[in-house]
């Protein structure tokens, strides 16, 4: 399959009064057609920072693509200009974000709002357009769609809002879906819901999907592929199964056993000890390297390169240089027998 | 809605009454008579005029007897006028002050929104600190200074336009811009607080990801949003607007009701004290009012909550 997405060796970095903030460090990603791809890791990896720069979206003039490429359809993102990047927000590539309760204006009508994409992108008259807005609304399941146009975001709950920034996203036929953590401000029962919806629109659509998350119970439900970000990194990528019963990476043994487990007859949880770096003075070496339990010298000094541990999974760990002494992972997370 | 409007009505309407009310009292604890030669008239004839006048009367039957007659519209005559009636006099010289007032605060408002917008969203650059350099001396400035200024300027030593009097649009210019200054300056900086917050909200990098244009993103999302608290400042600035250009038609010789409400407290000339000041509170209440509406129409929030 081919990638329709490819972030190479992506840096972002933000001036702020303290210095520059080196938010990503040297990211890779690739997404193929039809796939979903979660990013996980801790608060302040990068992860939104990493789709934003995607979608051309960074706060201006703070934020700035330092170097590195995004592909798309083999096109790159990072040189285009403003005028091309809007030409395809909304239309090849779409953004949900994580609070439907702030992301939608509270003085525009639902419709307005899910027509304005519609209007700018395909050549439609203002009847289709609401026409298209209306089939939308129906599409995401929010029942009375004539009625619902009309009205505005407050007149809709937190999981409704949710879907119409779906039918937003969705408007256009978006080759690429970007959603960061778009079920983290809802509550349990309305989660499954919009992630079911999210999953179901994708079967019918075939968009390729990336999603941030917190929840490794979403990830194995949603995607096919990880990312583990750390430090403005991606320090381990591989399937779902891979990561999650051949992890290899000490980050990803300690998210893995921060995560509460239903079937565990241990119920504690596993905080990783340690704050995540400062990236405005990033260390030099691996950037997990002041938590790791594992840590070597050489950690602290140099980055790891990526090494294959399969086709389709890598990481950046000291441990995977045959130098280095043998280290199982912890037993929290030994589920490698029972997949 | 219209449950919501008959509500604000009464409200309106109470509030006009307590206002008149507090007036009347505090003319009545005021110091003196209307009467200019109060010191060589002799006590009697003092008496012979207040009876003529009604004012040896108790206040609460003075008061029923004012509101009685001015529910028939009709606010008495003004002691300095040769009781000339108070409404004629209102009528004939509010419109000039009324016209001077929603001038300035109309062009203010333009101004001071534009200017704001443009700081906002170039904040922290020269265009930003220049915006707000400006507005911070629109507001320190006081309006006279300004308008004698240009009256020095314009008036005497370019002689570009008329010093003096209200006469066609070019009489206009210097004390419309004396006073819409102080409002370009108040709106500017409020505008551009209310533009930097809402450019931040999530709601528009959602507008962003659509791929509209920044035109749309700024005019149809962030201005709009931004104006709603603006408009709330809009409707006690036309009121002090209005009342308080007394100095300027005073400097610019202007036939308002600016000076002549002046005349009325030092000569307590007591109809004519109430009738502007009822004026002026049924102008405020009425701007109040206008602005609420406004409001609503702006944001939907608001407009439901009202209904219900
Ligand atoms: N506008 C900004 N100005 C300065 N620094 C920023 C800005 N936005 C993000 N950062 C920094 O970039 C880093 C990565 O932030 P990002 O939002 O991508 O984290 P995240 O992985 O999405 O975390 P979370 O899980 O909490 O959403 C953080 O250290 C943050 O402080
Ligand atoms: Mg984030």
């Amino acid at each position: 399959m081919e990638n329709i997405l490819e972030v190479n060796d992506l840096h972002v970095s933000f001036k702020t009064h303290r210095g520059e903030v080196k938010a990503v460090r040297g990211v890779n990603l690739t997404l193929k057609k039809g796939e979903a791809l979660a990013i996980v890791g801790e608060s302040g990896s990068g992860k939104s920072v990493t789709t934003k720069a995607i979608m051309g979206l960074l706060p201006k003039p703070a934020g700035r693509v330092k170097s590195g490429e995004v592909l798309f359809n083999e096109r790159d993102l990072t040189k285009l200009s403003d005028k091309q990047m809007q030409k395809l927000r909304g239309s090849e590539i779409s953004m949900i974000f994580q609070d439907p309760m702030t992301s939608l204006n509270p003085t525009m009508t639902i419709g307005k709002q899910i027509m304005e994409g519609i209007r700018r992108h395909q050549n439609l008259s203002k009847a289709d357009a609401k026409k298209r807005a209306i089939e939308l609304l129906e599409l995401v399941g929010i029942p009375n769609p004539e009625e619902r146009v009309k009205q505005y975001p407050h007149q809709f709950s937190g999981g409704m809002r949710q879907r119409v920034v779906i039918a937003i996203a969705l408007a256009c036929n978006p080759k690429v879906l970007i959603a960061d953590e778009p079920t983290t401000a809802l509550d349990v029962t309305i989660q499954a819901q919009i992630l079911d919806l999210m999953k179901d629109l994708q079967k019918k659509t075939n968009t390729s999907i990336v999603l941030i998350t917190h929840d490794l119970g979403v990830v194995a439900n949603m995607a096919q592929r990880v990312a583990v970000m750390y430090g403005g990194k991606v320090i381990e990528t591989g399937t779902v199964d891979e990561i999650f019963y051949e992890p290899k990476h000490p980050y990803t043994w300690g998210l893995l056993s921060s995560m509460p487990r239903v079937d565990s007859k241990n119920s504690e949880l596993l905080a990783i000890p340690g704050t995540p770096p400062d990236l405005s003075n990033p260390p030099k070496g691996c950037p997990f390297a002041a938590r790791c339990p594992h840590a070597m010298k050489v950690c602290t000094e140099f980055m790891p390169d990526y090494s294959d541990v399969s086709d389709t999974h890598k990481t950046a760990c000291w441990l995977q240089d045959e130098r280095s002494p043998k280290v199982e992972p912890p037993e929290t997370i030994q589920v490698g027998g029972d997949r | 809605m219209a449950r919501y409007i008959a509500k604000r009505i009464v409200y309106m309407i109470i509030t006009f009454l307590v206002v008149i009310t507090f007036t009347f009292l505090t003319m009545k604890l005021m110091p003196g008579t209307p009467f200019k030669n109060q010191n060589r008239i002799s006590p009697e004839q003092l008496a012979q005029l207040k009876h003529y006048y009604g004012l040896d009367q108790p206040v609460p039957i003075q008061y029923l007897h004012y509101i009685g007659n001015a529910l028939h519209g009709d606010l008495g005559g003004s002691f300095q006028f040769g009781m000339r009636p108070v409404t004629t006099i209102l009528a004939e010289k509010a419109p000039v002050s009324f016209d001077l007032g929603f001038e300035a605060v109309i062009i203010g408002a333009i101004f001071g929104i534009l200017l704001g917008v443009i700081a906002g969203l170039r904040r922290g650059t020269i265009l930003d600190y220049g915006t707000m350099f400006i507005s911070v001396l629109g507001i320190s400035i006081p309006s006279f200074v300004l308008a004698v200024f240009m009256q020095y300027f314009f008036g005497v030593k370019w002689q570009l336009l008329p010093l003096a009097y209200w006469k066609g649009p070019e009489y206009h210019i210097m004390p419309v811009i004396a006073l819409a200054v102080g409002v370009v300056a108040n709106v500017a900086r409020f505008m551009r607080t209310e533009m930097v917050e809402v450019v931040n909200q999530d709601y528009i990098t959602t507008a962003r990801a659509k791929g509209i244009s920044s035109f749309n993103v700024i005019f149809k999302h962030s201005v709009r949003n931004a104006l709603i608290p603006v408009i709330t400042i809009l409707g006690p600035l036309t009121a002090a607007i209005v009342t308080g250009s007394l100095v300027i038609e005073n400097i610019f010789a202007i036939p308002g009701i600016g000076s002549q409400f002046v005349d009325s407290i030092v000569t307590n000339d007591y109809p004519m004290i109430m009738g502007t000041t009822e004026l002026y509170s049924a102008l405020l209440i009425i701007m109040i009012f206008i602005v609420d509406i406004l409001y609503g129409v702006i944001d939907p929030r608001i407009r439901l909550a009202g209904g219900e």
